[in-house]
């Protein structure tokens, strides 16, 4: 067994420890609860309002839009994270690269919003 | 660090970037200022021209600084390595990128005049397809000057990308979304396959520079040799994808038909130019140890495209498909001379340069005759060409002769180059089966040309190309023409354009 | 630090990868099926990267250029599915063949 499988045994440690204590509150609580079930008891309690319909339901296409920009935007920021560690080293020169990254996204945005794709009519 | 020395910018090697960041910004700019303006198909038709006139200037300054490279002596080397190397050694200013960009910005000019009548057919959307069409032409650009294969990745994919959705940019005609769907899940498996050949190699070195690699490998292998080859083996493969080089070709036919007709000549051709530029790069200098074990892999997958790609295209009745399947024959007779390893770049650039020039000018006759924004050219639409429209018809037959390789064209130079390349390299299976391809595709060729000349013409009237398809058809034949005469000069342009 | 468990581990998604590509149906399926090939590479990538322990961190940089591409990537894939369901009413790869040798 190599040290690095070793390291994975407090990770084991604790899912055990996480289980076990489910397993016991659960327990203890069905052991002294008293079991009286009706039917408004057993709906799932969303909020108050009765649930009605399938889980399953068709979105609007136009969220589509909105989702496919928020995808690429949202990944594309990961860019920044290793220039922000780093911002002090890089120096003016990273600022620059990061400020031209910037202005290319801020381009498409404001390419998306001329263009109308972000107006909800 | 004192706060002057955060202050000061690292001088950065911008000239050897030149093109590209002309090329990018001008395709920001075009969508920026079409959005806010509105301004007329034509003016931006001409600021497309005049950003890609703009590139060429840079990369004729780019040349003229690799010619001074070039006599850089020792005392220099600093200079020479800053200058050569800049971004870290990511990209180079070598003859070979600067070729590639010639070849680039040549094909991306006339295929722009070549398809300029679906561009007015696209109406609003007009300059999208522009900006689409640079952006493509600075990822391809990117892949002939990178040394990093991260890179050579980021390129394929700025103009991979860029080319699906150009495949489908008249959106409302089934065949086109058709062809950009395949384009599309073909080009992105290939793109995947490509980088877990990266990762494995990355493996085997250590590094993802082509020269460290190849510095590395001459002293050891990370891993065992077997993970190493395999990398080498799946980044031949991807490229082979983007070449449509068989049994990888699937995708091109379907493309090259259903694929708006005003566009298609400069996917082929600029999709070609970058996937080979990359792979010369990557074989030549990361790899040029391994050419015992690359070589019969190359020539394998050069043999089954010449012989797949001539003879699957003698049964074609759609010049398109029959173009497609042709440029899987073409992207074989170029991989001969990829197997005969670093001497025989200048022949490969060569051929490259000449047939994606045969390649636009052959589309834009089939836009001019059956139309740019629509898929298919069924060859019927050929038949009695030289009568109803003499020029297109004439065209067509020095371009398709180019394609053929008849002695007097610049095709005859090329293919006649890269066999000589191949069979000095040992390969004199390969040149057999070569020419032997070069026959059978000669009758496809010749099957058109007599469709055009001897049969009676149908009754629909081609529409007369305008000023701008004349010009590039008439430049793409001209240079067909000229190079086969005199092919010195192009000749010695190409040799000298070996990757550092 | 052993390596060859992330290279099977790789393997076998990118080897999952291929086998959606090749019996999906649904375009959407066979987008995800690139995606997992792709995220086999990343993998590849980290590992190697922690294995060779270079100083330049390409490995794990590459990787987050695949994932940032890969997302381009999809975002291109749907708009691409988007607008053929819209033209036919269907996303199914059986369904593209207008186009045939």
């Amino acid at each position: 067994m190599s040290q690095y499988f070793q390291e994975y045994i407090t990770v084991g440690a604790f899912a055990a420890v996480g289980v076990l204590l489910v397993l016991a509150i659960l327990g203890v609580a069905s052991v002294i609860r008293p079991s009286n079930p009706t039917p408004a008891k057993k709906l799932t309690y969303e909020c108050g309002v009765d649930p009605v319909g399938s889980g399953w339901s068709q979105t609007y296409v136009r969220y589509y839009i909105f989702g496919l920009l928020f995808v690429i935007f949202d990944v594309e920021a990961v860019f920044i994270f290793p220039w922000a560690i780093h911002a002090e080293a890089l120096g003016i020169g990273g600022v620059i690269a990061i400020v031209l990254f910037m202005l290319t996204l801020v381009e498409g945005l404001v390419y998306a919003i001329k263009k109308g794709v972000l107006a909800w009519e | 660090m004192t706060f002057a020395q955060v202050l000061t910018p690292p001088s950065v090697g911008w000239i050897a970037i030149a093109p590209e960041i002309v090329l990018g910004v001008g395709a920001a700019l075009i969508l920026l200022f079409d959005v806010q303006y509105k301004p007329k198909r034509t003016h931006l038709g001409l600021a497309t021209a005049a950003i890609v006139a703009t590139a060429f200037a840079f990369a004729i300054v780019q040349y003229d600084r690799v010619q001074t490279l070039s006599q850089a002596t020792a005392d220099q080397a600093a200079d020479f390595v800053a200058t050569a190397f800049p971004f870290d050694a990511m990209i180079v200013l070598d003859a070979n990128a600067v070729f590639g960009r010639f070849a680039m910005l040549l094909v991306t000019g006339l295929g722009l005049a070549a398809g300029w009548r679906l561009f007015e057919r696209l109406g609003a959307r007009a300059a999208e397809g522009l900006a689409l069409m640079l952006l493509s032409a600075t990822g391809f650009m990117f892949m002939a000057s990178s040394t990093h294969l991260m890179m050579v990745f980021l390129g394929l994919e700025v103009g991979s990308i860029a080319l699906y959705v150009l495949a489908g940019i008249t959106r409302e005609r089934t065949e086109s979304d058709e062809a950009a769907i395949k384009y599309f899940l073909l080009g992105s498996v290939a793109s995947a396959v490509f980088i877990y050949g990266v990762a494995l190699t990355y493996a085997g070195s250590g590094s993802m520079n082509l020269l460290e690699i190849q510095g590395v490998l001459a002293r050891n292998i990370f891993t065992r040799p077997a993970v190493l080859l395999i990398g080498i083996a799946l980044m031949v493969v991807g490229m082979g994808f983007k070449v449509s080089a068989a049994p990888f070709h699937s995708w091109a036919p379907d493309v090259y038909q259903g694929a708006p007709g005003g566009i298609v000549g400069y996917m082929a051709a600029a999709a070609k130019i970058g996937g080979f530029a990359a792979l010369i790069r990557i074989l030549f200098t990361a790899f040029p140890d391994f050419i015992s074990t690359w070589g019969p892999l190359v020539a394998g997958i050069a043999a089954l495209s010449m012989l797949l790609g001539s003879t699957v295209a003698l049964v074609q009745d759609d010049i398109r498909r029959m173009l497609g399947y042709s440029g899987v024959a073409h992207a074989g007779f170029i991989l001969t001379g990829v197997v005969a390893g670093g001497a025989g770049t200048g022949e490969v650039w060569f051929y490259l340069g000449v047939y994606t020039v045969q390649l636009v000018g052959a589309f834009g006759v089939v836009a001019a005759v059956t139309g740019a924004a629509t898929s298919g050219a069924g060859i019927d639409a050929f038949r009695g060409l030289s009568k109803r429209a003499p020029f297109l018809a004439a065209t067509f037959t020095v371009l398709l002769l180019g394609m053929a390789g008849l002695p007097l064209t610049s095709g005859f130079v090329a293919k006649f180059g890269v066999f000589t390349e191949a069979w000095q390299a040992g390969y004199e299976w390969l040149v057999i089966v070569a020419v032997l391809a070069s026959v059978i595709a000669f009758f496809f060729y010749l099957r058109v040309i007599v469709a055009m000349y001897m049969e009676e013409p149908v009754d629909e009237a081609v529409a007369p190309p305008g000023i701008s398809v004349r010009a590039s058809l008439a430049l793409a034949s001209l240079i067909t023409i000229v190079i086969g005469i005199v092919p010195g000069p192009l000749l010695s342009l190409a040799g000298e354009a070996s990757p550092l | 630090m052993l390596v060859n468990q992330f290279l099977i581990v790789a393997a076998l998604l990118f080897a999952m990868g291929t086998y959606g590509l090749l019996v999906r149906r649904n375009t959407v399926m066979i987008l995800l099926s690139v995606e997992l090939m792709l995220n086999a590479v990343n993998i590849n990538l980290v590992a190697f990267e922690a294995y060779l322990r270079t100083s330049e961190a390409i490995g794990q940089v590459f990787s987050l250029f695949v994932i940032t591409i890969a997302a381009a990537e999809v975002g291109i894939g749907l708009a691409i599915v988007l607008m053929i369901f819209r033209n036919r009413q269907s996303a199914n790869v059986d369904e593209y063949n207008l186009m045939k040798f």
